[in-house]
């Protein structure tokens, strides 16, 4: 496996828009082409060079940013199938941004927006993230469309806002809203949920080992049930290291909510029992 | 060719391409399981009069399973893709959806898919929903005892049907004890089914007949009560003779089953009755598959 590395050698206090690596990696530049190209810095411009190192060329199919911080926005944009994107340190805002098949590992936290609208492949983030994780940018009407996003801390507010459709794991605590406008999809977690879970969800599941602080309101209790699909479910969930693989793979036994009955949508909430 | 006495003619049963594809139905133990299997391939002889040919192929455990439960893989074969299609909704909707704790999987990854659940989930009155996992989708609908799980499609391939045996012997209860060591060895086997009432035929067919609405008629020339009559062509001391028919995915599996099938019966041997075994040959009339017993036991042998 061919192996490329970026390092980052920290330049102010500017927030950087790390989209010139998906273009780089689309036009197949050199480490030389790149670093003579040019990058926004606040109001001025810089060489590339200037801010980042780089060693290998981008067409390799495993890729190491180093020393990353939040100052970083958009790191692993569109990152397409057979590329992994190795990221050592924090990331800024809208990390893994419609990923299209792509693996992406941070070993530390993401700012906002983690995973919007992600299409395909796989997200990991070590630590925490912001808001709206697996969510939508301002004015798209679907968020994060498939693929796999595993937080193995917390999660902010609006975690999986207007989801259509796939995995979405935070090992830690999920903040207020979660599901929010939901279209379909799963998100879990292994600890506590915030305020206002649900408002608006049409379909999708949210699988919580308790109840969440509140529930919007559109929500009727459709008692306790063993769902077959569950089983199903349970191997994606327990797939990935993390601490979901503490579930029992042939636990099924959940309370079931349905709603969100204000927008008639037979989304579920499920929360573990027995 | 002489295996333990009993003669082997020379030459070859005849079998038909079909359209074939493998459901798994579990459910909360075996019991409800087979239930539904057994329903499910319930009047599923012959295409002649039932359009698919179906038969469990074997009880699954439960490492084996998509949902962790006990199961029953289930085969079918039907001549072209819209009939297997057809019959297959309509036994899931009649026989697994109504059956008790169960649900359906995709046994197949096959050339093509075909609809499983894709038209069920309709019985939800949209109340269903659906969920994929792994690039599968799945349909829950829910029923009066939880939720029935189904899967969206299930692969379809080519494979042959009409794969047979024919066993003469001299009294009736000697060839069913030859055909009932036949079948237990054969279903032993993957990617088969005998799809007759216990995998065992005494209505023998032959293709056409003298009425001119019917394509299939019975085997006459092996009709024990028709001995001495021109066409007939058993030996006076033949009372019986039982066919044993055979669908499977690939001509492979029917070259293993044939052998497994001719071998028990062989291990029986002349000394319990055993005249001859041969096959369904219908002069290239029914199928382009040549199953050519001498060769399946592996040439000569005296």
């Amino acid at each position: 496996m061919s192996a490329s590395t970026i390092e980052y050698k920290g330049s102010g206090d500017h927030r950087i828009d790390m989209r010139w690596l998906q273009q780089a990696i689309e036009q197949d530049l050199s480490p030389k082409e790149i670093s003579k190209s040019t990058l926004k810095l606040g109001s001025e411009q810089a060489p590339l060079g200037d801010i980042f190192t780089i060693d290998g060329k981008l067409s390799a199919s495993e890729i190491t940013l180093k020393n990353s911080t939040s100052q970083l926005d958009y790191v692993g944009v569109g990152l397409a199938s057979a590329k992994t994107l190795l990221v050592e340190g924090d990331c800024g805002h809208y990390l893994g941004q419609q990923l299209a098949g792509g693996r992406l590992i941070c070993n530390g936290s993401a700012l906002h927006y983690a995973g919007c609208n992600m299409q395909s492949g796989s997200i990991e983030i070590m630590s925490n993230a912001g808001d709206y994780v697996g969510g939508s940018i301002a004015g798209n009407k679907r968020g994060m469309a498939g693929g796999r996003l595993l937080i193995h801390g917390n999660s902010g507010d609006f975690t999986g806002d207007l989801m259509r459709r796939g995995l979405l794991m935070i090992a830690g605590n999920i903040g207020d809203h979660c599901g929010n406008r939901m279209i379909a999809g799963t998100i879990t977690s292994m600890g506590s949920v915030g305020e206002n879970a649900g408002n608006g969800m049409r379909r999708g599941t949210l699988l919580f080992p308790s109840k969440p602080a509140s529930m919007a309101t559109g929500f009727s209790d459709c008692g306790r049930h063993s769902l077959g699909f569950l089983t199903l479910l349970m191997r994606d969930i327990r797939a990935p290291e993390s601490a979901f693989q503490a579930l029992h793979p042939m636990r099924r036994r959940v309370q079931r909510y349905l709603g969100d009955a204000s927008v008639d949508g037979q989304g579920e909430v499920l929360i573990w029992i027995g | 060719m002489n295996i333990n006495g009993v003669f082997i003619e020379d030459t070859f049963a005849e079998a038909f391409p079909m359209r074939a594809t493998r459901v798994i139905i579990t459910g909360i133990n075996y019991k409800w399981a087979r239930h539904a299997a057994e329903t499910m391939t319930g009047f599923a002889t012959s295409v002649i009069g039932c359009k698919v040919e179906a038969g469990i192929e074997r009880e699954l455990g439960n490492h084996e399973t998509p949902d962790g439960r006990p199961g029953i893989a289930v085969l079918l074969f039907a001549t072209d893709r819209k009939t297997l299609e057809a019959q297959l909704q309509a036994r899931i909707g009649q026989c697994v959806l109504t059956c008790p704790t169960t649900a359906v999987f995709a046994g197949l990854e096959g050339e093509g898919q075909i609809a499983l659940g894709k038209n069920l989930r309709y019985f939800g009155d949209g109340y269903q929903t659906s969920k994929q996992v792994d690039n599968h989708r799945y349909w829950r609908i829910p029923v009066m005892d939880g939720e029935f799980l189904c899967e969206e499609t299930t692969g379809y391939q080519t494979a042959i049907g009409g794969g047979n045996l024919l066993v003469f012997a001299r009294s009736l209860s000697q060839v069913l004890l030859a055909c009932e060591a036949a079948i237990d060895a054969m279903s032993m086997l993957p990617n088969i089914i005998l799809p007759f009432p216990g995998g065992g035929v005494r209505s023998g067919s032959k293709v056409g007949s003298k009425y001119k609405t019917l394509s299939a008629s019975t085997n006459h020339p092996y009709c024990p009560t028709l001995k001495g009559l021109p066409d007939n062509v058993l030996d006076k001391n033949v009372e019986a003779v039982m066919e044993i028919v055979i669908d499977g995915l690939s001509i492979e599996d029917l070259n293993l089953a044939m052998r497994r099938g001719i071998e028990a019966i062989c291990d029986l041997g002349k000394a319990q009755g055993i005249e001859k075994i041969t096959g369904g040959n219908y002069g290239g009339k029914l199928g382009p598959h040549h199953f050519h017993l001498r060769e399946i036991m592996g040439g000569d042998q005296t």
